[in-house]
């Protein structure tokens, strides 16, 4: 039913920075639309693009993942060692043609709830645009 | 053309001495197929086998695939300690098999001393698809090079024919950047050969993956598909690639079951985008995959447009230096990240 679809969106959280930052958006009282579905790692670092697809294939409408600031890793490069990782991954989704804002990659610190609930209502924004992930999704039975 | 008739002799003479002197148990080869276009490989143990040895432009696979399961490491300890010492091996490369084993000993999946790294000048094989489908209706029996370098075939009813080299090329070797062997012991043949015979096109990799990327976003996306639509999930692709070596692959994996095993659209769309992102900075473009893809698929796809941004974002070309730490195990503060949403 079209109208009543609601984007489900497949948040993966550092440990140490975004998922601070989302718990202080919460703690706060900031609103943003309920769409994500949280997902608690380590580390940016400890993410593999393996997780990203799969959530796709699953019936996820997107994808969002945050983690520190450059520079600020918990693990020191975590982050930036998943910063050439996803940059791939990205070019190559687009080069497939799935439409990039699928998945989307960011970074956010623990103070900073405000900012965690802006992307969140953005990529969540793009994401109902888009309309329901067909591409990937795999039909079951 | 007769210098592979001469470079084939030298090669068997090769092989002879390092087997003979012991400086290797073990040698990796081609040697003829039974069947038209195709050259099979040969483990060679023996100096009296050495004439079973071919080179022509039918030595299509990358032998460098053979390299990292040879150098295993048993599972525990004790059985480390009782077992042989790994074999010296020594191995025919072309240039592009010559990077595979320049990654593998940068990701310590190879020892360099055990390795005696016997490169040919490679001027380009020829891709059986290719040359079946530039015959018609006929059938090869039997195929092999004319003085100037073309493909002389003999077909069904015994008549000759000749294709043109250029036009039955491996798209690998159309697009080479360098068919040179870098890392070898021993060199075989001259340089030049490629470009001698006009049919070197560097930079059509690059062409292609820009004409794909030029198509919208639901074009590619169709074209994508329509590629992949053949595929039987036979692994071929991967048990081609050299640097595919993980003991267990993550698609065959079952606790978690990352993947089904099947042809699922999704399945299939997964598949192709996994293997490539795990040769995204490692593949060396040897298309080792897309001769042996049984559907005749282009294999390659994916890896053409990850190898360009990999060499456009970060500089890097897989296999052109073994101390290199790999790209994507290292990084820069100020890499490039314009895709980072709000950055
Ligand atoms: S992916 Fe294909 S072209 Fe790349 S190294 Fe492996 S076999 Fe060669
Ligand atoms: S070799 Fe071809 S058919 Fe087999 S899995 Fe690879 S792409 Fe699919
Ligand atoms: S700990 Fe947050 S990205 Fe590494």
């Amino acid at each position: 039913m079209p109208s009543e679809w609601e984007p489900r969106i497949l948040a993966f959280l550092c440990n140490w920075c975004s998922y601070a930052g989302a718990d202080l958006a919460g703690v706060s009282r900031i609103q943003y639309p309920p769409n994500l579905r949280i997902i608690r790692v380590p580390c940016s670092g400890r993410i593999n693009p393996f997780f990203l697809l799969r959530g796709l294939q699953n019936g996820a409408d997107g994808v969002l993942v945050s983690g520190c600031h450059p520079g600020d890793c918990h693990y020191i490069s975590g982050n930036l060692a998943a910063r050439r990782k996803f940059a791939l991954l990205k070019e190559l989704m687009k080069y497939a043609g799935l439409e990039p804002e699928r998945v989307q990659f960011t970074w956010v610190s623990a103070s900073e709830g405000g900012r965690f609930a802006a992307i969140a209502e953005k990529v969540i924004g793009q994401i109902r645009k888009l309309g329901p992930n067909k591409k990937l999704v795999k039909s079951h039975g | 053309m007769a210098e592979s008739r001469q470079l084939e002799a030298q090669l068997r003479e090769t092989a002879e001495k390092l087997l003979r002197e012991k400086n290797v148990s073990l040698f990796v080869g081609y040697e003829k197929a039974s069947l038209p276009f195709r050259t099979t490989p040969l483990l060679l143990t023996k100096t009296e086998e050495a004439p079973r040895l071919v080179w022509n432009p039918f030595c299509n696979a990358n032998l460098s695939v053979y390299l990292p399961r040879l150098f295993l490491a048993p599972a525990d300890a004790r059985a480390a300690k009782a077992a042989p010492a790994p074999p010296r091996v020594g191995v025919v490369l072309k240039g592009c098999d010559s990077r595979a084993v320049a990654v593998l000993l940068q990701e310590k999946q190879v020892r360099r001393e055990n390795l005696v790294l016997v490169g040919i000048h490679c001027p380009g094989i020829v891709d059986r698809r290719k040359a079946e489908k530039a015959l018609g209706e006929h059938q090869a029996l039997g195929a092999g090079e004319d003085g100037g370098g073309n493909i002389r075939v003999v077909v069904e009813d015994g008549t000759e024919s000749t294709l043109r080299r250029e036009d039955v090329l491996a798209d690998a070797c159309l697009e080479c950047r360098s068919p040179a062997p870098a890392l070898h012991d021993i060199l075989l043949g001259a340089p030049g050969e490629a470009a001698r015979t006009g049919t070197a096109r560097p930079g059509t990799a690059r062409t292609r993956t820009a004409e794909f990327e030029s198509r919208p976003l639901e074009a590619r996306w169709a074209g994508f598909q329509e590629v992949i639509a053949r595929c039987i999930r036979c692994n071929a692709c991967r048990q081609a690639c050299p640097l595919c070596y993980c003991k267990t692959c993550i698609f065959e994996q079952n606790r978690p079951r990352w993947i089904g095993p099947g042809t699922d659209p999704s399945d299939l769309a997964l598949y192709h985008l996994i293997r490539a992102f795990h040769l995204a900075g490692r593949c060396t473009e040897c298309g080792a995959c897309e001769r042996a893809c049984p559907m005749g698929i282009d294999v390659r796809l994916l890896a053409r447009k990850l190898s360009a941004e990999v060499e456009d974002l970060y500089g890097y070309r897989p296999g052109e230096s073994v101390e290199a730490t790999p790209v994507l195990s290292s990084f820069a503060l100020d890499d490039p990240q314009d895709f980072v949403t709000e950055p």
